[in-house]
């Protein structure tokens, strides 16, 4: 019998209805970009950052890069001050083009605090050419330019 | 039937028409092609092509160390990047001898159930929109994105995790974050009540996935067919009961299973895996254990012995199994993936045939499949 | 200055043509063209809201100005016509669609006739078999929908083509027996006759006609092709169904045809069953503040007319927001086997309660 009412009075179709009614008037999720924007989390793995300082160039995030997209040079020179044999970067380079942003490089880095760290909090990296700002070398590295923010006045 | 090509032939002529189904056809959940012989409405024959997003993973995984690999397994079953890592690992693992500490176990265990349910709400979303059901798909990703935000917390990504290492996790759990899980947790199976109140009943609903695509036990254990497809159609098969890996013999939980084999029977079942997987989840998060999370292993890994190992495990679409041969270099000489989504795959024919063209997005829709996973 | 006119014209060619040309322009640029535009906006603002995010909301204060910016974008978007296609008939499909669909409203009254003889009467014209020429407008769109699938060449678009002519024929009979039903209640064909039967009879046909209305609208939604029952266009198995080929303004005509049609239905639901342009109870003294009587009466009857259709654009989004879509054969067995026997049961009692009173 209440099979049967189900059928006549469509009440499966009425739930329906309701529950969408119901959220017509709920508090809605979108996130308004431009205006307003996600902050990431604390180990958020966006653009790459590295501390020449810090870095003792053993090459081993460019090793441990699974698509070697991390290019090392260095050469040896002597510390006019300390008189010690040092090693002197001549490049890093990064083609975040192909990045995967997998943080397999931060692993491997030996150091601590890390030399090379993903986590600057920054997913803005679109470009409109492909070959804008997407290989980065060692001063960009170092001082990461914050592209300016996206808003939806900027017209290109 | 005549020949093809055989002089002027008009559309109306043919009894059976050739109609092309994708690549780029919105219903067919990436790059699947299907050449299908359609009878009016009616379907003769489904012919899956595949290959359109064919990446050499395999082929990747020879050319890297084995820890290089777990990124390249993020992108297979790119809607389930945690089940996948963990197959890999587990296979790595069971290569190397290593013993993963309790509390790594443990969060291997909530990632891959989170995993599971972001999984299956994106199949539901996709499902019901197939049928023509839109509003489910943003119910289910406002609870998606819940997820996706514990594993950016977790892990720093939302989507590619590679949140697994051989030996333990890379991460313990930050601060808040089983506060967070556990908040979205409790909360979750009422949104399930939502979205089943949408569907479950509704007639339409039921209408167009009741005696759909139906699965005979018997052809499904054939073709190899697992997860909730295998489950849909009675055989009681789940690796987590099966062969308890991680933490699942620790923790309380049931296999729903089907009984007609239906489109119906295996949402049903998708919807009560979800409910399943936030017990396990509420459970780990209790039990959850202090202490280490990564094996005690050298800094610089020498390669293994040689030998093989296999590891299986119960990914969001089925058994995601790994098979790697070593010998001795510090990479895997051969690594063989057995995606699940493949497997489900080849039964799509079998399920179609005579069926209407609109029962065929509801079949593509409830075999759950991703093509990254499949074309590797 | 309209006197001056009426004197240079002459009294047969003012009432004969010039008042309906200048109704007919009136109600098409100023009526029904901005509310389709703005009905698709309402659409995908409600539909937003039913799924908890915010619809558009970037052009304009609101999105307001979004229906312009996508009026222009299908303005000066290429129109492709395939290379295979027959082009008479893909340039002729579209406009069968959307012809017919507005000479519909050219008998739909959005209010009363006029008080005193050569005044303003709120409807184009009234014939004595409206309804009969709604139901014989509604018909021609079909060869539409076929036309436009057949002449596009493309398997997909075949498809939806047979599918929305199944679909649209097995659904007119439905709809035509729960049509008569009402003009059996009211005992005329014309549109302006039948509500005024309503106020006479102080009740709306909606509540003797219950079963009636429930079938109308329901065929109504088929006949527009909307959810659940938009196979014809059914994007997740025909990709878009018989206008897959069309794109830019040829598209946007079918869109448009589609929108009318459900504005056709609306307000022929509206008409036949609630009352036409009259307040809710029109015959209940103690609602006649309902009538705003410090605004003129045109106005508000026009204004009672669009609330109650808008009430049933607002329904057919939220069927769009709730229901999953039918299959084909099942929508065959729903018209042929429940709504057409279900509407001549309807028209049995109709006609059996008349002569019992």
């Amino acid at each position: 019998m209440k099979r049967f009412l189900d059928k006549i009075m469509l009440l499966d179709l009425f739930a329906g209805l309701g529950i969408t009614a119901k959220h017509l008037f709920k508090k809605k999720v979108t996130v308004q970009y431009p205006e307003e924007r996600r902050e990431p989390t604390h180990r958020f793995r966006g653009m790459f950052r590295l501390d020449e300082e810090r870095c003792i160039k053993c090459t081993l995030c460019a090793r441990d890069c699974p698509i070697d997209i991390i290019y090392i040079d260095w050469h040896q020179e002597v510390n006019p001050v300390t008189e010690k044999k040092e090693k002197v970067l001549d490049r890093f380079d990064i083609d975040v083009q192909r990045c995967m942003f997998c943080g397999l490089c931060e692993e491997a880095c030996p150091t601590e605090p890390k030399s090379i760290w993903l986590t600057s909090k920054t997913y803005e990296l679109a470009t409109y050419e492909r070959w804008q700002n997407l290989y980065v070398d060692i001063d960009e590295l170092q001082d990461w330019k914050v592209r300016p923010e996206y808003t939806d006045k900027e017209v290109v | 039937m005549t020949e093809p090509g055989s002089g002027a032939q008009t559309l109306f002529d043919l009894k059976e028409m050739e109609l092309n189904f994708g690549p780029q056809h919105p219903s067919t959940h990436g790059v699947l092609r299907l050449k299908l012989k359609v009878d009016g409405e009616r379907i003769v024959d489904c012919y899956p092509i595949i290959g359109y997003l064919h990446r050499g993973t395999e082929k990747l995984f020879e050319l890297h160390p084995y820890f290089q690999n777990v990124p390249h397994t993020d992108r297979m079953d790119y809607v389930a990047a945690a089940t996948n890592n963990l197959a890999y690992v587990a296979a790595v693992e069971r290569l190397f001898g290593l013993t993963v500490p309790p509390r790594a176990r443990y969060i291997r265990t909530l990632l891959c159930e989170l995993q599971r349910i972001s999984s299956h709400l994106l199949w539901l979303a996709t499902h019901a929109i197939d049928i023509g059901a839109m509003t489910p798909f943003f119910y289910t990703f406002r609870e998606r994105e819940i997820i996706l935000d514990l594993f950016e917390e977790y892990c720093g990504a939302r989507l590619t995790l590679n949140c697994m290492r051989p030996g333990g996790q890379p991460f313990d759990l930050t601060v808040g974050w089983e506060e967070r899980c556990r908040e979205f947790i409790d909360d979750f199976p009422s949104k399930i009540d939502e979205y089943e109140g949408l569907l479950t009943e509704n007639r339409i609903w039921k209408k167009r996935t009741v005696g759909v695509g139906v699965l005979d036990p018997d052809v499904a254990v054939d073709y190899g067919v697992t997860g909730p497809l295998l489950r849909g159609s009675g055989v009681n098969w789940d690796l987590r009961k099966a062969t308890p890996y991680e933490a699942y013999g620790e923790v309380e939980f049931d296999v729903p299973l089907g009984k007609n084999g239906d489109t119906y029977d295996r949402y049903i079942i998708r919807m009560e895996e979800m409910r399943q997987s936030s017990r396990i989840i509420t459970q780990c998060l209790d039990k959850l254990p202090e202490g280490k999370i990564m094996a005690h292993r050298p800094r610089v890994m020498k390669g293994p012995k040689v030998g093989e190992a296999y590891a299986a495990i119960e990914a969001p679409k089925g058994v995601l199994g790994f098979y790697i041969v070593s010998d001795g270099k510090p990479g895997p000489y051969r690594c063989r993936v057995r995606p699940p989504s493949f497997m489900n795959l080849q039964v799509l024919p079998e399920m179609t045939r005579n069926h209407l063209l609109s029962d065929l997005v509801a079949i593509i829709g409830t075999t759950d499949i991703v093509l990254g996973e499949i074309d590797r | 200055m309209m006197e001056s006119v009426l004197e240079l014209l002459g009294p047969e060619l003012y009432y004969g043509a010039l008042t309906p040309a200048l109704k007919i322009a009136v109600l098409l640029f100023v009526g029904i063209l901005p509310v389709i535009t703005y009905l698709v906006l309402a659409e995908r603002k409600i539909l937003g809201y039913i799924q908890v995010r915010l619809g558009p909301n970037r052009v304009g204060p609101w999105g307001l100005l979004q229906p312009i910016a996508d009026v222009m974008k299908l303005l000066v978007k290429e129109d492709v016509i395939p290379n295979r296609a027959i082009r008479w008939a893909f340039i002729l499909a579209p406009c069968l669609v959307v012809g017919p669909a507005f000479v519909i409203f050219a008998v739909i009254p959005v209010g009363p006739p006029a008080a005193e003889p050569g005044g303003l009467d709120l409807f184009i014209t009234d014939v004595n078999v409206g309804l009969l020429f709604i139901v014989a407008m509604a018909t021609i769109a079909v060869y539409g929908l076929i036309i436009g699938g057949w002449s596009s060449n493309s398997k997909f678009s075949l498809l939806g083509g047979l599918r929305s002519a199944a679909q649209m024929i097995s659904y007119e009979v439905p709809q035509g027996f729960a049509l008569v039903a009402a003009l059996l209640l009211a005992g005329s064909m014309s549109m302006v006759g039948i509500v005024e039967a309503q106020k006479a009879a102080g009740v709306w046909f909606v509540f003797p006609q219950f079963l009636g209305f429930f079938i109308y609208f329901v065929a109504g939604v088929a006949e527009s092709n909307r959810n659940p029952f938009d196979l014809p266009e059914a994007e997740s198995e025909l990709v878009a169904g018989y206008h897959t080929e069309y794109s830019g303004m040829r598209f946007a005509l079918f869109f448009l045809g589609e929108y009318a049609n459900m504005i056709v239905i609306s307000a022929v639901a509206v008409t036949l069953y609630f009352g036409g342009w009259y307040r809710p109870f029109p015959n209940v003294e103690a609602l006649s503040f309902l009538d705003f009587p410090f605004l003129p009466a045109g106005l508000v009857a026009v204004f009672w007319f669009a609330v109650k259709v808008f009430a049933f654009l607002f329904v057919y989004i939220w069927f769009r927001g709730t229901f999953p879509r039918y299959r084909f054969d099942q929508l065959m067995d729903l018209g042929w086997k429940w709504m057409i026997p279900l509407a001549l049961l309807n028209i049995f009692l109709t006609a059996l309660f008349k002569l019992v009173l």
